[in-house]
Formats: C-alpha cells, sequence, structure tokens
C-alpha cells in the first residue's frame, strides 16, 4: 500500500511542479535555518566541555564597585595563584596563566643570519598545573618539566611548522621575545580544537614573568590585570557556593582595606556566555543570545509549516475527485488520512535533503557572519541525523495532520461532483489565522532588524566627541631605547604634507584598554570616592583628534605631567558647575604626579558607546607612550600609508610594523550587536520570503476557489482593477491584524534591548511604519501577479460548468 | 433478496420549508436483477442510487441489504459493507488521473487488504477479459472515453461484487460507445451480477428487465 502511495505522491509532485517547488523551497528553507541554528547553538555550547572534570573547574575573577553597580574582570592580582595554593591545600589544582599582549617573536638569536620575525598575539605564560586540568596534547616534552625553569616555552603545532617548517625541528631551539628575553622551546602542543576559549599559541613558563614587565607587579595585591587568570580545580566534596564564601574572607585577609576587591569563582561552563567577564578568545556567545537565535529558529520553521499547511489545504481542492474515486473505491478515512500524511512525508524528506545542502554551503557565511570555525565535522554525525530525522517526523506531523484530517473527511459525492469550496476544505478562518500567525512573526523580526540594524548605523556614525576618520593608530614599540626615537619619528612623519598631525600617547581616546584610578582634588585629604580613566598623551592629541575645549587649554609639552586636563563629567562628579574655576586646582594622584588643571575638555566617549560617559583626567607622561596617531588627509589615504610604513620600518628596523583605522578598531567594540545584526538581516529576510511563498500559495488557492465569482463579476462589469482589489483587500487586512498583534512584543523586547546601551537610537514611530509599509508592499507585489492573473480570466471560461 | 428500502425519505430543508428529494420510496432488488432508474433531471434519480450505494445518508425510513439493516450502521461498517458487495460507474468515469490503467484497476483491491500476488493475478484476469492488457501501462488521460468507462467498469467488478450501481454510464459516450459498453453489462447480468443503472436513454432502458420511474422523489411507475 505504501509503494502506492509512494508512486502517487511522486507522480503528484511531477503534474504539480510549482506546488511541489513552493513546498519544498518553503520548508527546505526552513528546515535549513533550523539545521544552521542547531549546529551554531550546538557549537557554542561545546567551548571548553571537553576537559576532565569541567564541571569542577572555577576560573577566578574579580569583583568590583562601581557607581553604576558591580562590574568585573576575569583577572586577579599576581600574588593570588600562589596564596589560594598556600589557603586551601584541599583544591584539586591551582594554575595561573596570564596573556600577553602582542609580541616580536624572533627565532634564534641576533647573530642567526636566517632570523625570522613575527608578530604574535596569543603569548601566554602558563603554570605547569594549567595542563593538568585542561586536555591540551603534547606532541613532545611534557608540561612538569617543560614549563617549569624560566626562560622555557612550549609551542603548538601551527606555530612550530610556521617557524621550523616541521614541529619536530622545534625542540630545543630558541624565540626571542621583543628582541629581549630569550626561551627555549621544551614542548610542542597539538593544535588547540577550535572551540576552545583558550587559543594557545606560544605558552612559556609562568617562573619567566619575573623577566619581563610585569615583574614589580608580582607580589601586588592591589592591582588586577584583567589577562591575569586562575583556575582552580575544586574537589568534589567543596561546593562552589562554600568556596565563594571563602574567597571573601580570602580576600579581606590578603588585599589592603582600602583596595579591597572581592575575588569570585566564575565555572568553566560561563566562560564562553558571561561578557562581563569576557575570555581570552574575546569573544562571548551569550545566554540570551542563544534564546534569541533558538526562538529565530523555532519562527521560521513555523512559518515554513504554516506555509505547507496553507498551500495543501488549497491543493487538497484540486485532489478531491481522487479523495471521493478512493473513498468509494473503499478506502478508509484512516487510509487516505495516512496516504496524505505520506505524501508530507515524502515533500519533507526532499526539503531536508534540500536543507542539508543549503546548510553545508551557507556555512562559509555563516563562519564569517558570525566569526566562528564551524564545520560539518564539528558536531557528531549521529546527533545530526537525530535532530534532522526529529524535525522531519516533527515538521510532518505538524504540517501534515491537519490537511489530511481534512481531506480525508470530504463527502465522496461532493467530492466527485467537484463543487469542493473554501468551506468544504476546512474554512477561511484557520487559514486566515495561520497567516495572521506567519505575519506577526515576520512584522516580529522586521522590526527587530530595523532596531538592531539602526543602532549598529548609530555605533558607526554617532560622534563620540573626537574626530575618528582617516586617523592611524601604529602601535611604537615601548623599550626606552625606542622610545628616544619618537621625536625622529614624528618629524619624519610630518616631512610628508599629506600628513596632517602626529600625536604620541598611551591609548586611543576611545579604547578597551582602559587605566582607572582615584585622585586627591585641591589639597584634599581623602582621595575622590570615584575613579577617573587615566590617558596619556601629548598635548598635540587634541589637536589630531579635534577635540574641543570649554575652558582654557591644553598641558604644556613636556616628558612628564606637568598639568592635567579633566573631562566635563569629572568637574561634575566634583561637583564644579563653571568649569573655568577648576583651572589651577592641583589634582594628585598617588601623592606622586601632582600637577594643575591646565584646561576642561568637552566630554567625549572613551569606551564604547554602551557605557555613559566617565570621568577622565589627562596628561603628559612620555614613558608610557606606546601609540602613535597620526592624521592623514583624506583621498591620499593609500600614498600616506605606504609612506607611514616605509619611515616606521626605517626607525625601527628590529620591529614588526602594525597599524589600525582608529574607525575599525572602534567597529570593533561593537562585534556582539554587529554580528546580531546580519544574523536578522539574514533570518528576516528569510521569514519575509518564506511568508511570500505562503501568501502566494494561499492567493492561488483564492483564485482557484473564487474562478467562477470574478466570472460572475466580471460578466456583471467588474474591472481588472476592481477584481485585484476584491483579492488585495482581505489580505491588507490580515497583515494589519498581524502588524496589530506584533508591533506592542516588538516595542517591549526591542526596548528592553536598547536598555543596554547608554547612548542609542529613539524606538521612533518610523520604525514601525517601515516595517508595515514594506511588508505591505512586499505583499501586495506577490499577491498582483497571480490576482491579475485570476482577473484577466475571459469569464467565458470560467462559468462554463461541464 | 439482494435488498430493500422502506418508505425511505431524504430531504433538504432551505429557509425553514422542506424540499424533499426522496419521498416514501420503496424498493425491492433481487439477486440477477437488471434495474433501469429513469426520470426527468432532479426527479431523484441520482440520489437513489447514492443512497443504494451507502455513499449518502436518508433522513427516515429503512433499509436492508442482505438482512442487514443500514439505516443502524456506522460509516465505518457501512464502507465495509459497500466495499464487499458492491461496484461503482460513474457517467464521467472517474478514474484517478495519476493512476495507471493497471494501478486504477489495482485500487479497490488495496483497500481490501488483498495480497500483492493475488492482486497481481486478478488485475491480470480483468485486463484480459477486457481485452485492453496492452493498455495497461497508460494513463488515463491517454484513453478515448469508451475505453476509460471501460476500465472504470473493470474497476468496478475487480472485487467481484455482486451489485454495481452505474449513474448513466453512457452519457458522456458516443452511441456506438455506449452500445458496446450497454451489451458488455447484458453479459455481465447474464453471469449473475445485479446492476442498477441511472439512465436518461430509451433505448438503454430497455437493457434491464425492470425499470423504475422516478418524478419529484417518488416512484412514479414500477416494472416493465
Amino acid at each position: 500500500m505504501i509503494r502506492n502511495y509512494i508512486k502517487v505522491a511522486l507522480r503528484n509532485l511531477r503534474r504539480n511542479k510549482m506546488y511541489a517547488a513552493l513546498n519544498v523551497a518553503g520548508l527546505g528553507i526552513g528546515i535549513a535555518c533550523g539545521l544552521l541554528i542547531f549546529m551554531i547553538i550546538k557549537y557554542e555550547t561545546s567551548f571548553d566541555n571537553f576537559h576532565r572534570n569541567s564541571k569542577q573547574i572555577y576560573r577566578i575573577g574579580t569583583s568590583f564597585k562601581g557607581e553604576s553597580g558591580m562590574w568585573y574582570s576575569a583577572g586577579v592580582c599576581f600574588p593570588a595563584a600562589e596564596a589560594l595554593r598556600m589557603d586551601f591545600p584541599q583544591l584539586e589544582k591551582v594554575a595561573g596563566i596570564f596573556k600577553r599582549g602582542q609580541t616580536i617573536v624572533s627565532t634564534g638569536d641576533a647573530a642567526d643570519a636566517q632570523r625570522k620575525k613575527f608578530n604574535e598575539t596569543n603569548v601566554y605564560f602558563a603554570e605547569p598545573s594549567f595542563f593538568e586540568m585542561f586536555n591540551f596534547n603534547w606532541l613532545a616534552g611534557k608540561p612538569q618539566t617543560a614549563l617549569a625553569e624560566p626562560g622555557s616555552i612550549a609551542i603548538t603545532r601551527e606555530i612550530a611548522e610556521k617557524y621550523f617548517g616541521n614541529w619536530k625541528f622545534a625542540m630545543g631551539q630558541t624565540l626571542t621575545f621583543n628582541n629581549k628575553d630569550i626561551y627555549k622551546i621544551n614542548g610542542v602542543i597539538e593544535d588547540v580544537p577550535v572551540n576552545t576559549d583558550f587559543p594557545l599559541e606560544l605558552v612559556a613558563s609562568y617562573a619567566s614573568l619575573k623577566n619581563t614587565g610585569v615583574s614589580g607587579n608580582l607580589n601586588d595585591w592591589v592591582s588586577t590585570y584583567g589577562s591575569a587568570s586562575v583556575f582552580v580545580r575544586l574537589p568534589e566534596s567543596m561546593t562552589p557556593e562554600k568556596f565563594s564564601k571563602d574567597l571573601v574572607s580570602f580576600s579581606k585577609r590578603h588585599k589592603p582595606a582600602e583596595y579591597l576587591n572581592i575575588l569570585v569563582a566564575q565555572p568553566l561552563a560561563d566562560i564562553h556566555f558571561n561578557s562581563d567577564f569576557g575570555n581570552f578568545n574575546n569573544r562571548t556567545f551569550s545566554k540570551s543570545l542563544i534564546t534569541a537565535i533558538t526562538l529565530i529558529g523555532i519562527f521560521l520553521i513555523v512559518i515554513a509549516c504554516v506555509n505547507f499547511i496553507n498551500l495543501s489545504t488549497a491543493q487538497a481542492v484540486n485532489r478531491s475527485k481522487e479523495v471521493g474515486v478512493r473513498k468509494v473505491m473503499g478506502s478508509s478515512r484512516k487510509q487516505l488520512a495516512f496516504q496524505f500524511i505520506s505524501e508530507t512525508a515524502i515533500i519533507t524528506v526532499f526539503a531536508a535533503l534540500l536543507a542539508v545542502i543549503l546548510a553545508i554551503n551557507s556555512l562559509p557565511l555563516i563562519n564569517i557572519l558570525l566569526e566562528i570555525k564551524l564545520s560539518i565535522a564539528s558536531i557528531p554525525l549521529s546527533l545530526l541525523l537525530t535532530f534532522l530525522v526529529g524535525l522531519i517526523i516533527l515538521v510532518t506531523l505538524f504540517s501534515g495532520v491537519y490537511p489530511a484530517l481534512i481531506v480525508s473527511r470530504f463527502n465522496p459525492i461532493t467530492a466527485l461532483k467537484n463543487t469542493m469550496n473554501a468551506k468544504a476544505v476546512g474554512g477561511l478562518s484557520l487559514r486566515r489565522t495561520l497567516v495572521i500567525l506567519q505575519f506577526a512573526i515576520a512584522h516580529l523580526l522586521i522590526i527587530a532588524t530595523l532596531v538592531v540594524v539602526g543602532q549598529t548605523d548609530y555605533f558607526h556614525t554617532a560622534s563620540m566627541g573626537f574626530t575618528k576618520a582617516a586617523i592611524l593608530n601604529v602601535p611604537v614599540p615601548d623599550d626606552s631605547i625606542s622610545r628616544t626615537k619618537l621625536q625622529f619619528l614624528r618629524n619624519e612623519f610630518l616631512k610628508n604634507p599629506d600628513i596632517q598631525g602626529v600625536a604620541f600617547s598611551y591609548n586611543s581616546p576611545a579604547d578597551n584598554d582602559t587605566w582607572n584610578s582615584d585622585f586627591r582634588f585641591d589639597h584634599a585629604t581623602k582621595s575622590t570616592n570615584f575613579s577617573a580613566t587615566l590617558k596619556w598623551a601629548e598635548p598635540d592629541f587634541f589637536k589630531v583628534y579635534n577635540m574641543e575645549f570649554v575652558a582654557a587649554r591644553p598641558y604644556a609639552a613636556s616628558d612628564t605631567v606637568a598639568g592635567y586636563v579633566v573631562n566635563e563629567t569629572l568637574l561634575k562628579k566634583l561637583g564644579i558647575r563653571d568649569p573655568n574655576l577648576a583651572i589651577g586646582k592641583e589634582i594628585n594622584l598617588w601623592g606622586e604626579r601632582k600637577a594643575n588643571i591646565t584646561g576642561v575638555v568637552k566630554d567625549f566617549n572613551s569606551t564604547s558607546l554602551r557605557e555613559p560617559i566617565g570621568p577622565v583626567l589627562m596628561g603628559a607622561w612620555k614613558d608610557l607612550y606606546q601609540l602613535a596617531s597620526v592624521h592623514i588627509s583624506p583621498g591620499k589615504t593609500k600614498e600616506a600609508m605606504d609612506f607611514i610604513e616605509n619611515t616606521w620600518n626605517k626607525t625601527f628596523p628590529d620591529y614588526v610594523y602594525r597599524y589600525e583605522f582608529l574607525d575599525k578598531k572602534i567597529d570593533g567594540f561593537y562585534r556582539q550587536e554587529n554580528q546580531l545584526s546580519s544574523l536578522y538581516k539574514l533570518f528576516a529576510g528569510i521569514a519575509i520570503f518564506i511568508s511570500c511563498l505562503g501568501l502566494y500559495g494561499l492567493v492561488s488557492f483564492m483564485a482557484v476557489q473564487r474562478v467562477k465569482e470574478v466570472g460572475i463579476r466580471k460578466v456583471l462589469g467588474a474591472s481588472v482593477g476592481n477584481i485585484i482589489y476584491l483579492f488585495c483587500r482581505e489580505l491588507t487586512i490580515l497583515i494589519l491584524v498581524a502588524f496589530a498583534i506584533a508591533a506592542p512584543v516588538a516595542w517591549y523586547f526591542m526596548h528592553n534591548w536598547l536598555q543596554d546601551f547608554s547612548y542609542r537610537i529613539p524606538l521612533s514611530a518610523s520604525i514601525f511604519l517601515v516595517s508595515i509599509a514594506g511588508s505591505l508592499a512586499i505583499a501586495w507585489i506577490t499577491v498582483g501577479y497571480r490576482s491579475i492573473k485570476a482577473a484577466i480570466i475571459n469569464p467565458v471560461k470560467s462559468l462554463r460548468t461541464e | 433478496m439482494l435488498l430493500e428500502l422502506k418508505n425511505i425519505f431524504k430531504w433538504v430543508t432551505v429557509g425553514g420549508t422542506r424540499t424533499f428529494i426522496l419521498k416514501d420510496v420503496n424498493l425491492k432488488v433481487n439477486e440477477g436483477d437488471f434495474i433501469s432508474v429513469m426520470g426527468p433531471s432532479g426527479s431523484g434519480k441520482s440520489s437513489l442510487l447514492n443512497v443504494i450505494g451507502m455513499l449518502d445518508d436518508f433522513d427516515e425510513g429503512e433499509y436492508h441489504f442482505l438482512h442487514e439493516s443500514v439505516h443502524k450502521m456506522k460509516e465505518k461498517q457501512r464502507s465495509a459493507l459497500y466495499k464487499q458487495y458492491i461496484g461503482f460507474v460513474f457517467q464521467a468515469y472517474h478514474l484517478i488521473d495519476e493512476l495507471t490503467v493497471y494501478e486504477n484497476i489495482e485500487t479497490p483491491l488495496i483497500y481490501q487488504d488483498i495480497k500483492s500476488s493475488e492482486r497481481k493475478a486478478m488485475v491480470a484476469d480483468m485486463l484480459d477479459r477486457f481485452q485492453i492488457v496492452g493498455k495497461k501501462d497508460l494513463f488515463p488521460t491517454q484513453l478515448s472515453g469508451g475505453q476509460q468507462q471501460l476500465v472504470g467498469i473493470a474497476r468496478a467488478l475487480i472485487g467481484k461484487p455482486r451489485l454495481i450501481l452505474a449513474d448513466e454510464p453512457t452519457g458522456n459516450l458516443n452511441s456506438k460507445q455506449g452500445e458496446e459498453i450497454m451489451e458488455l453489462f447484458k453479459q455481465l447480468n447474464k453471469e449473475g451480477v445485479t446492476i442498477i443503472q441511472v439512465t436518461h436513454s430509451e433505448k438503454n432502458a430497455e437493457y434491464g428487465s425492470r425499470i423504475i420511474h422516478l418524478l419529484d422523489g417518488r416512484v412514479e411507475k414500477d416494472g416493465l
């Protein structure tokens, strides 16, 4: 019997190619999205779940009490690792790991003629116990011995192959960091998998830290280093709650009272999702984003199924004769229903095949959009197949059962007379409800997309209080010899007429890297109860970035602090209304950097637009400068950039040149929002597309149903326009109802979403207007074609009964 | 006796007034009968046939088929009954367009849960008997009207029914094709199959052994 059904189903599909194509395409796209989203979620939730006893592993971070609530750092102060080991002998493992910023790595030593230089970002210092806690394979050497001594290092296979051609040649070779510190390679690590937030490449021994720039802070309980992490593995007998309590007393015991920030334990499983802490990958995937895309996935599949129901009930009218005959031949309702469900199953299987092809082909696009390395191989095949089969069954039942019940209910006599009408096929009301559901979802996605895109556009275009276009940020080496060349470099740069200005500074006006401190104002005995963001820069910095002053002027050029510039917010915090009154007042930083305020700069955003503007304190401090900001004339970018690179390389031949455009860098603040925006654009587009397929199907159905009505109307004198109006009117009402349902929901969710940003677009009526106008326009175009076709049929044909 | 209708009424209510489709119809059909039902359009011929075929309900009266009370049955039992004993032939043939000649004839057997090997043999017999073996893989639209009706009759006969109900079986055919079909019915009747046909044509009605005239849902004349 089943063979007979399959045969009929295939012939039916072949006969009604249009219908089959609409169904397979709609369902296929829906299932493809479901599949992709499933893969993305599986991938994102697989991060670092492969380590032994991963549930017992915690990262120690630091909590800070800020003015707008608590904020967190993934790092600790350096002595914490050793102290934890001493104070909590019951901890199974304790491991410190420190991530160092950009590092110039050269092979061999200075005498080596074939010396190669590389600019590396994933450079770490780790204790051997780190590798006892985390499962990363070693190809050569053992962590216990390889990372025991200062000056030893392990590198990954990829790095080893990059440096030496074959990883087997790497053992025993030497590497030099920043032309200073020499490391001997004692181990080779297998490349870390893609689903880890430890993108290890070069891992030096923790003991080597005493030879680096942070050596002075290794016993400092005050400074928290965001990239100095400590991981612990709790014994099974210890609950995280108990440990967190212990950490409070631990912090109080060790940290000076005036700098008491409590250490907190964050589960390893939370590291990939919690943007409050962040991770070494600099990429988190929030739980709410997972919820959002899960919902989108479900939405898209529902839309596709609704489509299917609409199309197949519409199609059922054309099959009424077959149903009648089969009933007269003795088919039971159950058998007929089963036949139609198995047809749905066949279509769904085709759709699933299409979906797999679509999903595989769109993986590269998804990988670019989300900056991930997802591949079919990242998910176990059995899991994928189970999901796919489950989805096929679910979709078949969801979209097949209703049409099957309707069709099998047909009365054989009416069915044979071919007088089936809309009422007999389950009533239009259900189909109308389904279309409303479909369009409500589409509206929801459109509005969400418009808001997210609007907000990300705002991030790009909003004024941050300084010029960010045409400014090149070029890091300069921070050793003392290189610093003596800064003046020379500036003069060389300025010889080029296309370069309008150069300024050296600690960082850029808006930067991820922030340095905050409290200070004493105007000879006060106590420090301020807030901390200001410190920015160290030459006075030219204000000119290069075109920053406005509301009072007086920048400090004079000098190598060390000779005057301070503060921003308006800082004055507000101090309770000073008139900026001119602040000029000449002393600011005392740590009791050693004392100087008077020389000017007040207009407020600018020193971090992303998510955050409100905070107090900023600026001064000159040449020893900290590590960045050149170069202002290039518009239109001369290419030439100027070549010139800058050449000049830089001539000035610092031992280093590797890097650059970044400031606007690109600032864009990087909004990576997650940009990704969300592209995801929404993609999926909302698909939702609209599938909905339109459904609309087309529905209108085709109505057209078939109303052929006679249209014929009579035309005989009575209706014009083509009248007929089109007839079809569009109902649709317009449906879309408006859908909008009325979707708009408040969308407003609620997007309003909440926008609250995350201190600087945000208003949730204006125009967004909603665009959504409704857009969907109406698209719907009219979709329907227009079919209704014109229905309207121009010669009534003589449509009214013929035989 | 094959079947008996007692005081059958069937009506529709439109705007509060009852319009009778069948009005107090009494009918006895014996095995081996060949009955022609005649009457003007709207006289209830097709409705009577549908009631006999158990495809349609009636509002009042009794219907006994092989001593079973059809009016007391549920839809499922009725369908099991007609599946076993009744074959239908239609004016518009009503073949399934998506199925070949072979498959169309096979369909009733599928619903009677007959094994595939047995089905093959039965369909082959039927194709043989109607001399349409060469057309078994064609689709209905590739056949002439007469041939399609032949397939329709073959399909009606495949389940070895005791009764064949034919609703204007020659209505869409030219006279020569019609004649052939009627000869076929006569032949079948001789072999023992009971036939009830609805027809407009006096000439075709003559093939029957008994003619029933309907007018406005009433049996006006029953006999030759």
